[in-house]
């Protein structure tokens, strides 16, 4: 089980959803993808994304305004 | 193989992050109890819906909802509270450590609040599930109203929200189709938004009706609504569809465990108590009458307060009723009773008769029966005897000084 830090700072909505999506896939089931964040958009659509795809999600704001997405790969 | 969970201990864990969940946040936070709030997906929880709330008081330009969640969420984070942003998955409430679980942590909690209020009823009519949210059925005009711009919407429902959020697609849609369920002119809504609503050049109405199923290739292009009097099928076209038909509260994970009326609303007393000690209950989520952030302002400020209380009652009674010092005498009384002041004398005799070898509690029921309730006594005046913060004995009812003294010789006896 490993986790994968993906930097999406300073990158607007679709690009960290579509990095996350893309990301996900090379991953195993029990892996974490971290999603680095800073466009409140990426804190709705990423989130909403891994949820509606029956992962485990958690979002911790790192800083003002700087979130991570946690996503544990169950499927 | 699971992953190992970190585990946490706060004396406040607080489930829900909306208008109830946020209050009772500040109030915890300000009573600098070790307090966590937790919510699965964005803070602010149903009213960041609304896009004009116009009955919160003290905020007269008609903010969006999630502008004054926002403002409660920076007040509770200047009050020290810990905000988590992920799904529980499961709780184990009995107890005095209460534990609710995480994907990544198990969090220990000496109260919790739950404040996970509702989500939107579906109409379950048939094909539903293939358009839910980003595929032509939405349940929020704040969040998808203006990618509506110059397109023709379906409304479901009647009340305040159908009524309220359709009027407010209104500025968007160049067509705003209403379902309503009742006879011409009757709606659930109150009374001005129905007047403003049925002037409204923008809006129509189709009587008597509910929806049948939804078409669409991919996407939702045909509400097919059905006269419910005739059983006629009526197809709206249309680009998209709101449902605003009520919410259901959210306690699939609270079952067993608290009790709930049958649509599954927690019950609580006045003081947001449910069923187990040290879990509340405030918000929508609970079974009251007016479901409003005002409302669940309210009852976040109770909860928060009832936690506070019912932590100091306990820290009371572990280091003060049930001291492993010296043996223990607790005497639960009720001060407006004769028969409990009567024998308040006769304690003072017995505390006297020892000579400070016992320690003495005088534990007046009036303003709290907590500590009565955790020593299993319902009946007043009583006399519970402790030994190593054990209890050793309980006289109830009838009290008689010679005999409690005679016991506590023995019980002294034997510790000396």
């Amino acid at each position: 089980m490993k986790e994968v830090i993906l930097d999406c700072f300073g990158e607007a909505c679709p690009i960290p959803l579509v990095k996350a999506q893309n990301k996900i896939k090379e991953l195993e089931i029990g892996d974490i993808l971290i999603v680095q964040i800073d466009h409140s958009c990426a804190m709705k659509n990423v989130p909403d994304w891994a949820r509606e795809d029956g992962h485990n999600v958690e979002v911790e704001e790192i800083d003002d305004g700087e979130w991570e997405v946690i996503i544990e790969k169950v499927k | 193989m699971a992953r190992e969970k970190t585990v946490e201990h706060y004396d406040v864990i607080i489930i829900g992050g909306g208008p109830a969940g946020l209050t009772a946040a500040i109030y915890a936070g300000r009573a600098r109890l070790k307090t966590i709030l937790i919510e699965k997906a964005l803070i602010g929880g149903l009213a960041t819906y609304t896009n004009e709330v116009e009955n919160y008081p003290g905020f007269p330009d008609s903010p969006k909802g999630e502008d004054i969640t926002n403002l409660m969420k920076a007040q509770a984070q200047k009050m020290g509270v810990k905000i988590k942003l992920t799904d529980v998955k499961s709780v184990d409430l009995v107890g005095e450590e209460k534990k609710v679980e995480t994907f990544r942590n198990t969090f220990v909690g000496k109260t919790v609040v739950i404040t996970t209020g509702g989500r939107p009823r579906i109409t379950k009519a048939e094909n539903e599930e293939n358009y839910l949210f980003d595929k032509g059925i939405s349940f929020c005009a704040t969040c998808d109203a203006a990618a509506n711009t110059d397109k023709t919407v379906v409304v479901i429902g009647s009340g305040d929200a159908a009524i309220e959020e359709g009027m407010f697609l209104t500025k968007f849609a160049k067509k705003v189709i209403v379902s309503v369920l009742h006879h011409e002119g009757k709606m659930d809504c109150n009374e001005i938004a129905k007047e403003a609503a049925l002037k409204n050049p923008k809006m129509e109405f189709i009587w008597n009706s509910a929806v049948k199923r939804f078409e669409g290739e991919g996407h939702l292009d045909t509400v097919v609504l059905r006269n419910i009097k005739t059983d006629e099928e009526i197809p709206v076209k249309c680009d998209n569809c709101f449902e605003f038909i009520g919410y259901l509260p959210n306690t699939e994970i609270f079952k067993e465990q608290i009790k709930m009326t049958g649509a599954g609303y927690i019950l609580t007393n006045e003081k947001m108590e449910t069923n187990i000690e040290g879990v509340f209950a405030a918000g929508d989520v609970r079974d009251k009458w007016l479901k409003q952030v005002a409302t669940a302002v309210g009852d976040g400020a109770i909860a928060g307060f009832a936690a506070e209380k019912y932590i100091a009652e306990s820290e009371a009674f572990h280091d003060v009723i049930l001291q492993k010092d010296k043996p223990g005498l607790t005497f639960i009384y009720n001060a407006v009773a004769a028969e409990s002041i009567d024998f308040l004398l006769e304690i003072e005799k017995i505390e006297n008769h020892f000579e400070g070898s016992i320690i003495v509690n005088r534990v007046d029921i009036y303003k709290s029966s907590g500590i009565a309730d955790r020593l299993n006594v319902g009946e007043f005046p009583a006399v519970v005897l402790t030994v190593d913060g054990m209890v050793k004995e309980r006289y109830i009812g009838h009290l008689d000084s010679v005999k409690i003294i005679e016991n506590l010789e023995k019980i002294c006896d034997t510790c000396h």
